[in-house]
């Protein structure tokens, strides 16, 4: 469609007054983040899957720019360049357009986005609950009823196989992989089995390191084959790879009763205050015990806010497309017509600010509130 | 009904190639010079005309809709219409014009053999540089499928129309996906295809999209001289 009409736009109009309304109150600023945002920050940060659906163009020094695919992080980078200091509690909301190219139904190309940014503070689980508040509240004062709330926590896998002893190597790419479901599972796989002497095109490289130096057996190697040093990973990036590759070679596997464990964690599903105890049946250590408190510490969080965790939904694997997210995720759905519609979602992300220049980390929660969707899906 | 369009490449070795082959099935191609010669017929096929267009555009007209069928390299075909679009279909693959779509990173690159490997190494060059590796590539879409598929996210797209092998020496890029019959000018440029990196096995196909049927005849008469289908 190539506009609203008088009338559509008012009722939009309308209705995002009332959700901002929800969050002025609650003694969120007010900011207008900028539309037009350098490109190499979402592209950097998000990867080709967002690139393919983000507005680029260039100025004409040739500088790449985009339309703000999301308000995250324009909030961010406002907040980086007007705090004093950015570590520093600071709430803010927004309404705004974000632009992406369509990949799904009721997802066009230009839609309006009202958020939540909430930096800083010095009680994480208060916030997260408060912000799920705010969320329902605005979503409730937009006219809907019949939320359908879904929360994951990163945080919990992250701790699970913290506790359980295997290579650190494996940890990060473990963690790497949670995003994606099929991956994670060959790789955990893999991890299980007895190294695998499979040769590959490099077999005879991983030889080379076997019992010396490996940054010198990779320098002596580049020179013998005549190729040159291109790009910026070094010797000692090639020769850490294949010093770990040479590792797994003898690695013991994976303990059966972890992988069981972890496959355990990743089912579990169910209302979110019957969580812990599914939890608490896992064989976790003490990184995983001092999570489970933090889940109990958070539920009785929402009850504070007045919500009733008896209603909301935990899974496990939730979360798991959403790149910048580092514990609590959240997603809030309407049905219409026989079919879930998400039209909120939110989480934990305390790494971004850091990421875009923040001179040390900084909490962040936030949600975001997909107001075209919330219109389509009112009663 | 009108007559379907069969657009063929209008110069290069695929030109050739395709004239060889209709000329073999007996079908010649002539040009009807009332219309500057970018439009011809077939002999003995009266219902297919013909149009003369580069390889590249034969697949955009194809994906518009503009032809009902053309002869282009697999690479382009799949690089512009997606092997899920049901609107057009591989009617006959050719035995000319092979060539692999692969990814190639650095040969100084110890350390990688599979887009697994690969996926590790974005991760790391992330955390120690602060951005994506660089893919160039003039096929984007294939890059992004491909890349998809093996769980690669890590990465970023640079648009390269020529001389992409040259762009990790010239540091433009990390790695490259581009298309190589024998691998020597990769191997001149110490670029290495990774052990699970070749994305397509391309070769000449005769594409249909809109009245599909009526090319039937033409895909059995040239179907004779191979002995793939």
């Amino acid at each position: 469609m190539p506009g609203r009409s008088s009338s559509e736009r008012e009722a939009l109009a309308r209705q995002n007054a009332a959700i901002m309304a929800v969050f002025e109150r609650a003694g969120f600023e007010h900011i207008a983040p900028d539309i037009i945002q350098p490109a190499d920050i979402f592209l950097e940060r998000s990867g080709e899957d967002i690139r393919a659906r983000t507005f680029v163009f260039n100025d004409p020094d040739g500088n790449e720019l985009c339309l703000r695919p999301d308000l995250t992080v324009p909030a961010c980078r406002y907040h980086l360049n007007a705090a004093k200091n950015p570590a520093a509690e600071t709430r803010y909301c927004y309404l705004g357009t974000a632009f992406r190219f369509p990949d799904e139904a009721l997802s066009p190309q230009e839609f309006n986005q009202a958020g939540l940014e909430w930096f800083g503070g010095s009680d994480p689980v208060a916030a997260e609950a408060r912000v799920i508040k705010l969320t329902l509240s605005a979503l409730e004062a937009a006219g809907l009823s019949q939320l359908k709330v879904t929360l994951g926590d990163l945080g919990l896998f992250n701790a699970l196989i913290e506790d359980m002893p295997m290579p650190a190597r494996w940890r990060r790419r473990l963690r790497h992989q949670f995003w994606r479901p099929q991956a994670f599972h060959a790789l955990l796989d893999n991890f299980a089995k007895p190294p695998a002497q499979k040769k590959t095109s490099i077999s005879a490289h991983v030889d080379a390191v076997a019992g010396q130096n490996a940054l010198n057996a990779v320098s002596q190697r580049l020179h013998q084959l005549g190729l040159p040093l291109v790009t910026d990973r070094d010797v000692a990036d090639i020769a850490s790879r294949l010093a770990e590759k040479f590792a797994d070679r003898s690695q013991a596997p994976l303990d059966a009763a972890m992988v069981k464990t972890i496959e355990r964690y990743l089912a579990i599903e169910g209302t979110v205050s019957d969580v812990p105890t599914q939890l608490k049946s896992l064989k976790g250590g003490k990184t995983f015990a001092g999570a489970i408190d933090w889940f109990e510490r958070r539920i009785a969080a929402l009850e504070d806010q007045g919500l009733n965790p008896k209603r909301f939904q935990f899974n496990a694997g939730f979360g798991r497309e959403l790149e910048y997210y580092t514990g609590l995720v959240f997603q809030v759905e309407v049905e219409a017509r026989n079919q879930p519609v998400t039209v909120a979602g939110g989480g934990r992300y305390d790494d971004l600010l850091s990421d875009l220049g923040a001179p040390q980390k900084i909490p962040a929660v936030g949600c975001a509130i997909h107001t075209e969707r919330v219109k389509a899906v009112l009663p | 009904m009108s007559e379907a369009v069969l657009g063929i490449p209008s110069k290069g070795r695929l030109m050739d190639a395709t004239s060889a082959l209709f000329e073999k099935a007996g079908l010649g191609i002539s040009r009807n010079g009332s219309e500057r010669g970018y439009r011809g017929a077939l002999k003995g096929m009266p219902g297919i005309s013909i149009a003369f267009l580069s390889a590249s555009e034969i697949a955009q007209h194809l994906r518009e809709g503009k032809i009902d069928g053309g002869i282009t390299g697999e690479d382009l075909l799949r690089e512009t219409i997606p092997p899920t679009d049901e609107n057009v279909s591989v009617g006959l693959r050719l035995d000319f014009g092979p060539a692999d779509v692969v990814v190639a990173v650095p040969a100084c690159w110890l350390d990688v053999a599979s887009m697994a490997d690969l996926d590790d190494v974005a991760e790391q060059f992330y955390r120690a540089h602060g951005r994506r590796l660089r893919v160039a590539t003039k096929y984007k879409n294939l890059t992004r499928r491909f890349f998809t598929e093996k769980g690669v996210t890590g990465y970023r797209i640079v648009e390269s129309t020529g001389a992409t092998e040259g762009a990790p020496a010239a540091g433009t890029a990390e790695l490259i996906v581009d298309i190589t019959t024998t691998g020597s000018t990769l191997a001149a440029n110490h670029l290495r295809i990774l052990d699970d990196g070749v994305i397509l096995k391309s070769c000449a196909v005769l594409a249909v999209g809109r009245k599909a049927p009526a090319f039937d005849d033409l895909i059995s008469r040239l179907s004779q001289f191979f002995s793939r289908s």
